[in-house]
């Protein structure tokens, strides 16, 4: 027999305004097992938790149903509140007749009637409650950082210097990202490489933090707190300890026209390569798809050359297992490919370039020392069209989105260019200037004003050469949408930013879910945009979506400290409501057949075979077994089971038929 | 028929197997399941054009399964079982010997679930004509007659559970029927407690029916109960791409989704 | 029929239509008091046994309700249920059950008009529809009574 006890808040007058709490409590008294019911001005107040607690030790209840708000409001306050007066906190529940019931129907006795329903409802459900107890997980402080861009190494170094040790595992030979790709950087123009490279260096020589270079994450089994993973590192042809990295290799290799992906394709490297001088490692890695060793059987120059005998052209892929408790997606973002623009003709004319490109043009040490050249002839160019939204905010192209960074980099390049060409003029077609953040718009107003640069309020239709210039048609809105045409003699798309080469495949295998651009998902768009819906897995900079650098910093220092949080605890706590496969006295050990259709239902990967063995070790039945630990308690499995061997606390079997069986049956 | 007592008598007396599970005489003119053990049962084996029903049932079932290593003759609708049986874990690769009789009454014997899956390919797996006709009627109906179809039909129902002993997908030590933790299913073999049994039945074969017919056969109320499963063949194949018991890897059609899984009634 | 208040079931999952009713509340937007929620942590956890009980204890409709496609909390636990209902709604249809008395709907968090209108309509319609007398002839209430002592 139960003794339940029944709490009906008024909530003020948001509760009594519509329904008759009194009547509720009164009504509740009589019903089966209810040993106790009182209503209350505020429940939720002090005074009203002290009844409560009081109730719970005077009347010794087993049970207490709080007639207020939304659980999803009070559900952990009372639930506390029970667990303080020593009553399981899991043996509350909560009837929600305000969201529910008084603030959506008028006053009258249907209102009162369905508030007493909703009531005998959850006093029928927390009679098939079971005390549950937290669950507690081990955890290994050891974080993962997947990508070496600005945003891994922040999170890395934050997670590091908290005195956790950190995995960074980068797919390129060297980290840096896209970050060390940038000349200046927006809205101050300090040089990206002056701040980049001490942490890149950093992240080399701290203590705590190991280093994976041209490796890829190939697997994540396990779950928070205890997550195993392999990573391949990709064969570099090379014996990194005992290469010197000083480079002879390099400059001896006959290979030499092989586009350079750090500069986009605006100059050259050989297939052993560095991918820019300041790369952390600093040593190079054989490039074997373009490697004439690797192609036609023969050359080793570089071996021949090299010092310290540190080539190995038999070096094989390896793969390492690492344990981690955390992982910390950081593998930012990529730019629209030159195909999206036919009508833009990149891709085609040499001088239609994007702004990564402008950005190698621009830099000190990129391939024309920093001086803005054209890729076609070398010339300085003296009328340059920057486009802004390059693809972005096109919903007819299908990225619909605001690729957020455009409009600083585009006023950005905009000055650097006239820093660099004083009589050059610079234009840059727009839609809307978004310049929201510290002293961006000023940034902004400062390419308008001081540097002269002319902002055109409209969008490029077509971009044609002609006479060895490009032809710039569109249309100045602000002007009744008269037809602009300008001829340039260089144009720089501020494309898109778009989800990283692979970001699909990525999140598949780290099991944590994307929207519909494949950048990944967090788990709340306000009050958890760190964190994933995989428990343990967080997410820091672009990745997510177009971020600038302050964001992506701030979003990596985020993760890192959700880290260092989930790393603070030896263990952590889970809430129990699981999903579980019974178990039962041998010989039959569980209602469970072993079917494993549940097996790829869950989203979590979170359901596992038990072998049960006899006593000479052999294996007499397989069993489904939830990973606690992976388990997010949401029981689609539980509704496939047809043998109805697996059940899920807080929603079991039993509450849910009888919450039916309560709610229909007066 | 000899071929097949020669192949079995081989296969007991070498060792390969230790029971097989063959069609007998039955003691009226129906025929019957024997599981051979000794050469001297395998000489009872038949194989008549009245050997139709599935055998892979017997596979899974407790006693059966305690003979030691099986051998069975095998029909389509076996052949798919054991493929379903498979995609649910219930028989591994290699663990059954399976012999197959011809048209030209020749024996072919499946060394492996690849060649299970290939020969099924280019089987007949449909429904029979006589039987897709009985669900268009009924899907011609209004939702009144059909109601009132099966309630009429359902009424018959007295809850043997021939129709559960006789499907090869049942094979769950518990049913849901036998669940009262809660009550999901009345015991009752009353309107409501047929019905619930029957759309339970039903949605737990849904994608994973392989439309041998055993569950009707078995019934002694005659009620076509195999037509529940049998008209969701088609929507799942349709709206799925799935068909039960063609590959032994298969993923259950319920297990899994597309984002774009198409629908015209969820608002 | 002029008396006749339909009882209706909502079985709805927490992130989305839960908290969208949470909004209606909040929003004050009102509507029909026949329709009671049972929360349920996710549509992937809705066993299709679950909306027959409702029907044999005399539901009259019946309202199943989650995140849109691609908005679940779990990632995927809608896209399964939707191929659930797709499968047992066929069945129903089938054995003459009346689909038209169940509503499936996404209703997001942000969706407290559209779950007031959800239940205004399928309350209207039910109205309109009348008691769902095929199965109340074979309800829990009308058929032996041991089975109610079942529950307790």
């Amino acid at each position: 027999m139960s003794r339940i006890g029944v709490f009906v808040c008024h909530c003020g007058e948001n509760i009594s305004a519509t329904v008759n709490c009194e009547k509720v409590a009164q009504i509740s008294k009589e019903l089966k097992g209810v040993e106790f019911s009182t209503d209350y001005k505020y429940m939720c107040s002090d005074p009203g938790q002290t009844m409560l607690k009081e109730a719970i030790k005077e009347h010794k209840l087993d049970g207490v149903v709080v007639a207020a708000c939304s659980p999803r409001m009070h559900e952990p306050t009372f639930r506390k509140a029970c667990s303080e007066a020593g009553l399981n906190p899991y043996l509350c529940e909560m009837s929600n007749i305000r969201e529910h019931c008084s603030w959506v129907h008028p006053k009258d006795d249907l209102t009162t009637e369905k508030a007493e329903d909703l009531v005998r409802v959850m006093v029928e459900k927390v009679k098939k409650n079971k005390a549950l107890n937290s669950i507690k997980v081990p955890v290994t402080k050891t974080a993962l950082v997947i990508g070496g861009g600005v945003a891994g190494i922040q999170a890395a170094l934050d997670i590091a210097n908290c005195g956790h040790k950190v995995v960074m595992v980068e797919k390129q030979p060297s980290i840096g990202g896209h970050m060390s790709q940038l000349s200046e950087t927006f809205p101050t123009l300090d040089c990206s490489q002056c701040i980049l490279t001490p942490r890149m260096v950093e992240i080399a020589q701290h203590p705590n933090i190991t280093l994976y270079t041209y490796a890829e994450v190939e697997k994540v089994d396990g779950f928070i707190g205890n997550f195993k993973i392999t990573v391949r590192k990709k064969s570099k042809s090379l014996d990194e300890h005992l290469c010197t990295g000083c480079g002879l290799c390099t400059t001896k290799c006959p290979q030499k026209k092989i586009p350079n992906e750090f500069e986009r394709g605006l100059g050259f490297r050989p297939a052993i390569y560095v991918p820019f001088p300041q790369a952390v490692p600093n040593k190079p890695v054989i490039d074997r798809e373009n490697c004439t060793y690797y192609i036609k059987g023969k050359c080793k120059v570089c071996e021949i050359v090299c010092p310290t005998k540190a080539i190995r052209f038999d070096q094989e892929d390896e793969l390492v297992e690492i344990e981690a408790g955390a992982i910390v997606l950081a593998t930012g973002f990529d730019v629209l490919k030159s195909d999206f623009f036919p009508e833009y003709g990149y891709g085609k004319y040499k001088d239609v370039i994007d702004g990564l490109q402008f950005e190698r043009l621009a830099s000190a040490s990129g391939p024309t020392m920093g001086e803005i050249r054209r890729p076609s002839d070398g010339q300085i160019p003296k009328k340059i069209v920057f486009v802004a939204c390059a693809g972005s905010r096109d919903p007819a192209k299908g990225i619909e989105y605001c690729s957020k960074i455009c409009c600083m980099y585009t006023a950005k390049h905009a000055m650097l260019y006239k820093h660099k060409v004083h009589d050059g003029t610079p234009y840059v077609f727009y839609m809307d200037i978004r310049a929201g953040g510290k002293m961006y718009e000023e940034f902004v107003r400062r390419a308008i004003v001081e540097d002269e640069t002319q902002y055109i309020r409209g969008r490029v239709s077509t971009i044609y050469e002609k006479n060895g210039k490009l032809i710039v048609k569109g249309a100045d809105t602000l002007m009744g949408a008269e037809p602009v045409e300008i001829e340039a003699d260089m144009v720089v798309l501020a494309t898109a930013g778009v989800a990283n080469h692979g970001a699909e495949a990525l999140a598949q295998t780290v099991h944590v879910s994307y929207d519909a651009y494949k950048f990944f998902a967090e788990a709340h768009p306000k009050l958890k945009p760190v964190e994933t819906n995989t428990a343990g897995i967080f997410l820091a900079g672009a990745c997510q979506a177009p971020k600038d650098i302050p964001e992506s910093v701030a979003a990596a220092s985020g993760a890192a400290v959700k880290v260092a949080a989930l790393f603070s605890n030896d263990e952590l706590t889970r809430e129990p409501l699981i999903a579980v496969v019974n178990r039962q006295a041998p010989p039959v050990f569980s209602s469970c057949v072993g079917c494993f259709l549940c097996q790829s239902v869950c989203p979590y990967q979170a359901i596992e075979r038990e072998e049960i063995k006899n006593r000479n070790g052999e294996v007499i039945k397989t069993l489904a077994k939830v990973n606690e630990g992976l388990c997010q308690g949401c029981g689609t499995c539980v509704a496939l089971c047809r043998t109805k061997a697996i059940d899920i606390h807080g929603y079991s079997n039993q509450q849910v038929y009888t919450e039916v069986m309560a709610l229909l049956n007066d | 028929m000899n071929e097949l007592i020669n192949k079995v008598t081989k296969l007991l007396n070498d060792k390969t197997i230790d029971a097989f599970i063959g069609y007998g005489q039955g003691s009226t003119d129906r025929v019957r399941a024997i599981f051979a053990r000794t050469v001297e049962q395998a000489s009872k084996l038949i194989y008549t054009p009245a050997c139709t029903f599935n055998l892979s049932g017997y596979l899974l079932k407790h006693e059966v399964k305690h003979l030691g290593k099986l051998g069975i003759l095998a029909n389509v609708a076996a052949l798919r079982s054991i493929m379903q049986l498979a995609s649910e874990f219930q028989i591994k690769d290699g663990e059954v010997y399976i012999l197959f009789v011809n048209d030209d009454a020749s024996l072919t014997e499946f060394s492996d679930f690849q060649s299970i899956e290939a020969f099924l390919e280019k089987a007949n797996i449909d429904i029979t004509p006589d039987e897709k006709a009985r669900i268009e009627k009924i899907e011609a109906m209004s939702v009144s007659e059909r109601w009132e179809f099966w309630n009429k039909e359902f009424e018959k129902c007295i809850k043997c559970y021939a129709c559960r002993a006789a499907c090869p997908m049942c094979y769950c030590h518990r049913c849901t029927t036998d669940v009262n933790q809660p009550q999901w299913i009345p015991v009752a073999s009353h309107e409501r407690g047929n019905l619930d049994y029957h759309l339970m039945r039903a949605m737990h074969l849904a994608g994973r029916c392989i439309n041998c017919g055993e569950c009707a056969n078995a019934c002694p109320m005659d009620i076509p109960l195999n037509l529940l499963t049998y008209q969701l063949i088609d929507p799942i194949k349709t709206g799925f791409g799935a068909t039960a018991g063609m590959k032994a890897d298969a993923v259950y059609a319920l297990s899994t989704f597309k984002p774009d899984d198409k629908e015209n009634f969820i608002i | 029929m002029q008396d006749f208040e339909p009882k209706i079931v909502a079985f709805v999952c927490n992130w989305c239509t839960y908290a969208g009713a949470d909004l209606t509340g909040t929003s004050r937007t009102k509507y029909a008091a026949n329709v009671k929620i049972i929360r349920f942590p996710c549509t992937g956890r809705i066993d299709f046994m679950i909306l027959m009980k409702a029907f044999e204890n005399g539901a009259d409709g019946i309202i199943v309700s989650g995140c849109h496609p691609n908005d679940c909390h779990y990632s995927t636990g809608n896209f399964h249920a939707r191929r659930r209902w797709i499968v047992f709604r066929n069945l129903m249809n089938f054995t003459g059950i009346d689909t038209e008395r169940i509503l499936f709907s996404w209703v997001s968090a942000a969706e407290g008009f559209k779950w007031a209108d959800v239940v205004n309509n399928t309350v209207a319609k039910i109205r309109e529809m009348g008691p769902y007398e095929n199965y109340n002839k074979i309800a829990v209430s009308t058929l032996l009574k041991e089975e109610v002592s079942n529950h307790e």
